[in-house]
């Protein structure tokens, strides 16, 4: 629960990069499907909340990054989402900025670790 | 996978329901918890246990803050219009008149420019049209004209020659009927008054005594008195323009034709400028039958007037033309015509 609430923090800002590169490593997933993905490959460090997934996934789709398809599963309807062309392009961009981030963010954190040893 | 039954699905779907969360949003959340319910349960967990998690984890807000958060999202995309007219009759006609303003304007602009650019080039494009009947017409007028040309040139000589007889015989007819009334009066009525008081001096030379007796004579004087009258005009060298017997060339018009046709030269500005007419040069023939004051009256100029008036002097042997018998001057006017070969 401790670690599921530092990993909300730094995921708010993160979450909308982390959906995009999903979705281009898959041709179409729908929200729960997201969150498991996440779940697994993180070893369920990093769980996404639905009321966290869904703002982002609308938002995306408002923006015309994202396509959806509302299939018919089990009964139930189940609204799939895929990468538009734009989406695509905007996921490599976004992705590539992170990755950048994430490496300065170890730069700023490394020498303080040394400092503090 | 285990499945959820039915009336489990709808117990979610009723609590959602209960939570006032956004229905467009419902069947996606639905799905969603559906699907952890169902993960669970195969996990070995009861249906009553996973729905208490369910009911902790989306609570009433969060699932609250999912609805605001779509309902901010959707606001974004309305436009004025749906703000004007939220809670209000839209199927009355304005909202869709409003909503698809930016397009019947759009459409309005193009059609206008359109029409406006029609209306411009309407002039250029009907040019562009016509031209093709053009070139027929000229190419009719082009077959009729030769014709024309064909035409002129045979009849030009024969008028000239047309119209010199017809001034002579105008000349002659006119004559009895006009002339001697007008001279008769003008030449012969002075004489007749001087008769009353001039006539008797001239006459009282020989008959100055007999004046009584002459009171007869100046009757019988009066034919003589038009003897002396008409002898006494042409010292006066009064010119006539109409005569009982006009002048004329010696030796007739073939004679002045071919005098004419010899002494003719024409002028070359007139033949380069390819000029051709009538010059009408007027002249007087003396009583002697001489040519005086020749001048060219009516002419088509490149030097072909003076040549008429060159020749027209060179003509020495006219008749002159007689009235009442006596030679008189006469004014007279010959056609002269160029005519190129």
């Amino acid at each position: 629960m401790e670690n599921n609430t530092t990993s909300n923090e730094y995921v708010r800002g993160t979450l909308k990069t982390i959906v995009l590169n999903l979705l281009a490593e898959h041709d179409r997933m729908y929200g729960y499907e997201i969150t498991q993905e996440v779940k697994d490959r993180t070893g369920g460090a990093i769980a996404l909340t639905f009321g966290a997934l869904y703002p982002v996934l609308h938002k995306l789709e408002q923006e015309g990054l994202l396509l959806t398809e509302s299939v018919e599963v089990d009964g139930r309807l189940r609204k799939y989402y895929s990468l538009t062309h734009r989406g695509n392009e905007t996921a490599r961009t976004k992705t590539n900025d992170l990755e950048r981030f994430i490496e300065a963010v170890r730069l700023l954190l490394a020498p303080k670790n040394l400092a503090t040893e | 996978m285990k499945r959820l039954q039915e009336n489990r699905i709808d117990q979610i779907s009723k609590y959602l329901q209960a939570s006032k969360l956004d229905p467009e949003l419902l069947p996606e959340i639905l799905d969603h918890l559906a699907c952890e319910a169902e993960e669970s349960l195969w996990d070995g967990k009861s249906f009553e246990q996973i729905y208490q998690d369910m009911v902790k984890t989306a609570d009433a807000q969060t699932l609250l803050n999912l609805s605001v958060d779509h309902q901010n999202l959707l606001a974004m995309e309305k436009s004025l219009n749906d703000i004007v007219f939220e809670n209000r009759n839209k199927s009355y006609g304005a909202y869709d008149l409003r909503k698809g303003y930016g397009q019947t304007v759009q459409r309005a602009v193009v059609m206008g420019v359109a029409f406006f650019l029609l209306l411009v080039m309407f002039p250029q494009l009907y040019a562009k049209l016509i031209p093709d009947p053009k070139p027929n017409d000229i190419a009719y007028i082009v077959e009729a004209s030769p014709v024309d040309i064909v035409m002129e040139e045979p009849p030009a000589p024969p008028p000239a020659k047309e119209e010199l007889e017809t001034v002579q015989k105008t000349v002659k007819s006119l004559t009895p009927e006009v002339l001697p009334d007008d001279k008769v009066e003008i030449e012969e009525l002075p004489p007749v008054i001087e008769d009353l008081s001039n006539a008797q001096p001239s006459t009282e030379t020989v008959d100055g005594v007999e004046n009584i007796e002459t009171i007869a004579p100046p009757v019988a004087n009066v034919p003589a008195a038009k003897a002396e009258a008409a002898g006494i005009e042409p010292k006066k060298e009064e010119t006539f323009t109409f005569v009982e017997q006009s002048p004329q060339y010696a030796g007739g018009n073939e004679a002045m034709a071919a005098f004419l046709r010899k002494n003719l030269k024409y002028p070359r500005p007139a033949s380069q400028a390819g000029i051709q007419g009538k010059v009408f040069v007027q002249f007087t023939v003396g009583s002697d039958g001489k040519i005086e004051n020749a001048a060219a009256v009516k002419g088509i100029g490149f030097g072909c007037d003076e040549e008429a008036v060159r020749v027209v002097k060179m003509m020495k042997d006219w008749m002159p033309g007689k009235q009442a018998g006596v030679p008189v001057r006469v004014r007279f006017t010959l056609p002269i015509a160029f005519q190129l070969d």
